[in-house]
């Protein structure tokens, strides 16, 4: 018995490990780039017309834009090579575990038009491990065909194909969790939050469909397969992560946007739907996600911007397999549902100087079995970024690359249904409080 | 004494000055607010159009735009519709182009843009751009 008691202590201490590194992915995906100088090149545009802060992420009324328009927006001045470049370098303060100051990050961009009707963005990372190994993946892909001005009665409409590999990352809006790469964290979460045990970010590959009607109306509908085992460790990801095999997958989004010059608002709704079977081999759960979204930007004359979203997703869940009970007597629920929300809100000024912060939760129905030991998965955490962006502004020494010099700080109040002892190890053992996963960042990003 | 006769002189002289330069300038630059036409260039152009010489965006730069030739930015693909247009850009043709969409203003165009329709902020913006130079 106390041998089992050691072993189970001594799997929640790697968990502790994993759920640092995902923290600290966070933290890193919180302050890096999804655009890039490429583009400003491709246009003539300052990153600033796309990107309230200069360097992302949070999209204007014109990034949308040219997303929507297959990023093939152009000065008309010429072919310009698709390639940019990104570093980030990371100095972290984990809440537990050692100081570290190293290269992070870096990143190649091939992200640019081919014609008037097809374009695409596609980031090739490469992470630190931590010890100063270097690995390389492909991260997120969007590729696109798209009709542009096109006239549907006396509207103005745009119609195009996105192929990708991650479901939200493609939206228009932006603010779903793939497109901002910010999902609550936590022991388990729906399959749109890329910050999920085996997430589907970038380990799948769909198509939508997508229109736009009246500059206001979007619509889009798809479906997403996952990668073979041996594709996602071809393109660089491990197998641990996984997101199992997809079957019947549905996407499908709506929104209304109203750009109003001065301030911007959106509304919308988001579906995905799949049978997972995870593992491979094993029966499939009928997992459903349904959520909304609301954003609201006060633009002005672009000298003190905010930028507020709130995304809120529902997973409803019906296990096809029931996962061995501990409890005499007791088993997993047959049916359960995980809810997650992110609150973002972001203020910039001159384009410079920028604040954000982000409150995430994750909660999930009671289920004494798959979440142990407290029965709930629940989970709460804070961002809070400050950053400056100097350049990439009409006005500034560069237009087309940027420096941000970022100071993140991440907090967990809750994790696994607990602020303390969020593992629940025996007398005796050490213990890991919520708060033991809290992580402070400096980050430089250079990207060009 | 004699300081006190110059006096109303000089100000006879200001008052026919400010007339004879009011007379000669186009009304919408002299109606506008160029300070308030800077917000507004930034809130409703500055996506596609950059105010510094030779730097083109979507759109061609504005640098110098009142009183130039249609057409003619340097290294600015035009469309045909804007380099078929003989015209000039002067403060009256910039009023009455961008005070209704820019389709309609210029069928064939590039341009999109459906017209500032709030006067004050069109003079506004057209004093602003007249500045650029």
């Amino acid at each position: 018995m106390s041998h089992s008691l050691n072993r189970r202590s001594m799997r929640r201490t790697h968990r502790v490990y994993l759920w640092l590194a995902v923290a600290a992915l966070l933290l890193f995906a919180s302050t890096s780039v999804q655009a890039t100088p490429a583009y400003a090149r491709q246009t003539g545009n300052a990153c600033a017309d796309c990107h309230a802060g200069a360097y992302g992420p949070a999209l204007t009324p014109y990034g949308m834009r040219f997303k929507l328009n297959g990023y093939t927006d152009t000065d008309g001045n010429g072919f310009k090579i698709p390639v940019a470049v990104q570093l980030i370098g990371t100095h972290s303060v984990p809440a537990r575990g050692q100081n570290t100051t190293q290269l992070t990050e870096a990143d190649i961009y091939v992200a640019g038009r081919i014609s008037d009707n097809i374009g695409g963005y596609v980031k090739i990372e490469t992470d630190n491990d931590g010890q100063d190994h270097f690995s390389t993946k492909l991260s997120n892909v969007d590729l696109r065909f798209v009709a542009k001005d096109l006239k549907l009665g006396s509207k103005e409409a745009t119609f195009g194909v996105s192929v990708n590999n991650s479901p939200g990352f493609e939206d228009a809006v932006s603010d779903l969790p793939d497109s901002t790469l910010l999902g609550p964290p936590g022991v388990t979460g729906t399959l749109l939050n890329p910050s999920s045990p085996d997430a589907l970010a970038n380990r799948v590959v769909g198509a939508t469909a997508y229109g736009l009607y009246d500059s206001d109306w979007y619509g889009e509908i798809g479906s997403y397969t996952s990668l073979p085992q041996s594709t996602q460790s071809n393109l660089g990801y491990a197998l641990s992560g996984d997101p199992g095999r997809l079957s019947d997958t549905g996407f499908f989004r709506f929104a209304y946007m109203k750009d109003l010059k001065k301030q911007f608002f959106s509304a919308g709704i988001v579906a995905l739907t799949a049978k997972r079977q995870l593992p491979r081999s094993g029966p499939a759960d009928d997992l459903t996600d349904l959520g909304y979204d609301v954003t609201y930007q006060y633009i002005g004359n672009r000298e003190n911007i905010v930028q507020a979203s709130f995304v809120d997703i529902l997973e409803q869940r019906r296990y096809g397999s029931l996962p061995p009970s501990p409890f005499p007597g007791i088993t997993a629920q047959t049916h359960g549902a995980v809810h997650d929300r992110t609150f973002t809100l972001t203020y910039t000024f001159l384009q410079t100087y920028g604040l954000t912060f982000s409150h995430l939760v994750s909660t999930g129905t009671r289920d004494i079995v798959r979440y142990q030991p407290y029965g709930v998965p629940d989970t709460t955490s804070n961002l809070l970024t400050l950053y400056w962006a100097p350049f990439g502004k009409d006005d500034s020494f560069t237009t087309i690359a940027n420096l941000k010099l970022a100071a993140t700080w991440f907090h967990f109040s809750r994790f696994n249904g607990s602020s303390t002892n969020i593992f629940g190890v025996g007398p005796g053992l050490p213990v890991t409080n919520a708060h033991d996963l809290n992580a402070f960042s400096l980050t430089a990003s250079l990207a060009f | 004494m004699t300081k006190l006769l110059w006096v109303p002189f000089l100000r006879c002289v200001a008052a026919v000055g400010l007339y004879l330069g009011a007379a000669s300038m186009s009304p919408f630059a002299l109606a506008g607010d160029a300070s308030a036409g800077s917000d507004v260039f930034k809130t409703e152009c500055s996506e596609c159009h950059s105010v510094k010489e030779g730097r083109n965006k979507k759109g061609p730069s504005l640098f110098g735009i009142v009183g130039r030739n249609a057409g003619t930015a340097p290294n600015y693909k035009y469309s045909d519709a804007l380099l078929q247009a003989k015209w000039v850009w002067t403060t009256d043709k910039l009023h009455s182009y961008l005070s209704q969409p820019a389709k309609q203003a210029n069928p064939g165009t590039k341009m999109k843009y459906d017209g500032l329709t709030d006067s004050k902020q069109l003079d506004d913006l057209i004093s602003y751009l007249g500045t650029i130079h």
